[in-house]
């Protein structure tokens, strides 16, 4: 089994590119643009970390963990109206019947988005010969938040553009014990 | 046979979307949120087939699989995987536990439809199961032939129809139309090159969407040894060239199950038109008599008393023409209608020429036999009309 620290950004980059895209368009049909990309590794001062992920304006986050051989978590990103689009688009609901159907399903839904982006991003990992497993989704919402790493992780950012909306993966990974 | 699919996945999007992926198939969705639901509903429902996430709390999809497979009663239930769990070694362990097929997320619906059809005979709903289709109705006919001219020849000669033919040259090409537009009838000519014919029918028999849609051959005439393999392999009908176009018309009708009765029977005004065409081939004819009693029937419950029966078109007279004309007239009598002939000067000529047919009486247009059998009062004792 390789080391941990011989998975190289470009691996990374690679892996979210195709994962975030191959979802997107499989699922709701829009093509993905890779924009910015930043890393930053355990010395950099997480509050001043270039890879920090600063969203303003009502947002809803994603969470999935991969654990196993390697450890990890990944955080999707993607505005409050985005999400609602992708819900509808891919539960085939009206924006009325959204509406009816309440935050949860908007929830859940972007939730299960993270999920196979998670799994396929980490699916190339484990046959990179890092095997792991995925961790249950979770959700966050609000507002103007950032989210500050612990020490000794190793984070990439990746900002996708898709229209006038933009779709951003927080990726963490934890190096040594 | 309606079928059963389980889904068990923690996450209600992909319920939702496992759910709108069948809804126009044959089928009802059961659904739980976690393994152990899953398998308690399992137990309760005997589904016949079972879609598993991996990845759920309270039991995950390995405990769940390992536990139905250990139950007597429940191992035989197939299990498709339908997860983000898609690592080579992850594949391999769980298969060696036993799935009949792994689908790894993100997914598209035609791909699981496709899948989840070979394991169980999925079969797409009608658009209106209660209503038959008739002659009348659109329909989507492919007619897959290298060759524009026989396409065209096709699409000129049911020009008449309300029938979309669409030509396609390729084998590529006619998978690439059937997924967007399912077909109502597929026409396949047997000359394509290295019997890529045969392929397509054997790609069509396995997809979902047209395992049920008629599949015609399209051979010459002197290709026996062709037709011979097409019959065998199970194509619905052969068309040989040179094309009958109008015995295509009615072999895609009878394929099809189209209610042909307007061909013979319409409703104008108060009277009750029956109609027979320039040529009455036998299999014309006897089309025409199944209908006869139940049309005229109707009509009587409806309303109406009066026939006119119209054999102008007719260019020639012959047994089985005297035959359907004579059930036709006793069908009215028993039911108490009134009827009128219609036929032109040849058709006349030709009555007068045969013993049983001497007494017939015609008016020489429709107008004409409307119009006397409006004399006819409600309820008067049936007739044939005026000598």
């Amino acid at each position: 089994m390789p080391a941990i620290e011989q998975i190289s950004p470009v691996l990374i980059q690679n892996n979210i590119s195709r994962a975030a895209s191959d979802v997107f368009k499989t699922m709701l049909g829009l093509e993905l643009v890779l924009g910015i990309a930043t890393s930053s590794t355990p010395s950099d001062s997480p509050r001043h970390a270039p890879g920090g992920v600063i969203e303003t304006g009502p947002h809803i986050v994603g969470a999935v963990g991969f654990v196993g051989t390697i450890n990890g978590l990944i955080y999707l990103y993607l505005d409050l109206p985005f999400a609602r689009h992708c819900t509808a688009h891919m539960l085939g609901m009206s924006d009325k019947e959204l509406e009816q159907a309440g935050d949860e399903v908007i929830n859940d839904a972007i939730g299960e988005i993270t999920n196979m982006t998670v799994g396929s991003f980490k699916n190339g990992l484990c046959d990179s010969g890092f095997p792991c497993t995925l961790t249950i989704p979770s959700i966050l919402r609000g507002s103007s938040f950032s989210i500050e790493p612990i020490s000794s992780v190793m984070r990439q950012t990746f900002r996708f553009e898709c229209g006038a909306h933009r779709v951003v993966a927080d990726i963490l990974i934890k190096i040594g014990d | 046979m309606r079928y059963k699919i389980l889904t068990v996945d923690d996450s209600k999007t992909v319920r939702i979307i496992v759910r709108k992926a069948f809804k126009g198939y044959d089928c009802d969705i059961l659904e739980a949120g976690n393994g152990v639901e899953g398998l308690a509903l399992a137990a309760k429902e005997m589904p016949d087939l079972i879609l598993l996430d991996v990845t759920m709390p309270v039991m995950d999809g390995v405990e769940m699989l390992t536990k139905l497979k250990a139950d007597p009663t429940l191992k035989a239930i197939p299990v498709m995987m339908l997860t983000a769990e898609g690592g080579r070694d992850h594949v391999l362990k769980i298969a060696k536990i036993g799935v009949r097929d792994y689908l790894v997320k993100p997914f598209k619906e035609d791909v699981l439809i496709e899948k989840v059809g070979r394991v169980i005979d999925l079969k797409p709903l009608s658009d209106a199961p209660s209503k038959t289709k008739s002659i009348l109705d659109a329909a989507d006919i492919v007619i897959i032939d290298d060759k524009p001219a026989i396409i065209q020849q096709i699409q000129d000669g049911l020009k008449h129809t309300p029938w979309r033919v669409h030509g396609v040259a390729t084998q590529g090409e006619a998978i690439d139309f059937c997924a967007r537009t399912p077909p109502d009838i597929i026409i396949v000519s047997l000359s394509l090159p290295e019997e890529s014919a045969f392929t397509l029918f054997r790609l069509i028999r396995t997809n979902v969407k047209t395992k049920y849609t008629p599949v015609f051959a399209l051979v010459v005439k002197t290709e026996a040894q062709q037709q011979q393999q097409a019959q065998t392999l199970g194509f619905s009908a052969i068309v040989t060239k040179p094309i009958d176009l109008g015995e295509l018309e009615t072999k895609i009708a009878k394929a099809m199950n189209l209610d042909t009765s307007q061909r013979y029977f319409a409703t104008e005004g108060n009277n009750l038109v029956m109609r027979l065409p320039e040529n009455c081939s036998n299999p014309v004819l006897a089309e025409a008599a199944i209908y006869l009693k139940p049309k005229l029937s109707d009509a009587v419950d409806a309303g109406l008393n009066k026939v006119v029966i119209d054999i102008h078109q007719l260019k020639a007279l012959h047994m089985g023409v005297i035959k359907l004309l004579f059930s036709a007239m006793q069908t009215c009598r028993e039911l108490g209608m009134h009827f009128a002939l219609v036929g032109n000067a040849q058709i006349i000529s030709e009555c007068k020429g045969f013993e049983d047919t001497r007494g017939w009486t015609f008016y020489e247009s429709l107008d004409e036999a409307k119009a006397n059998l409006g004399k006819a009062p409600a309820g008067a004792a049936p007739q044939l009309a005026p000598a």
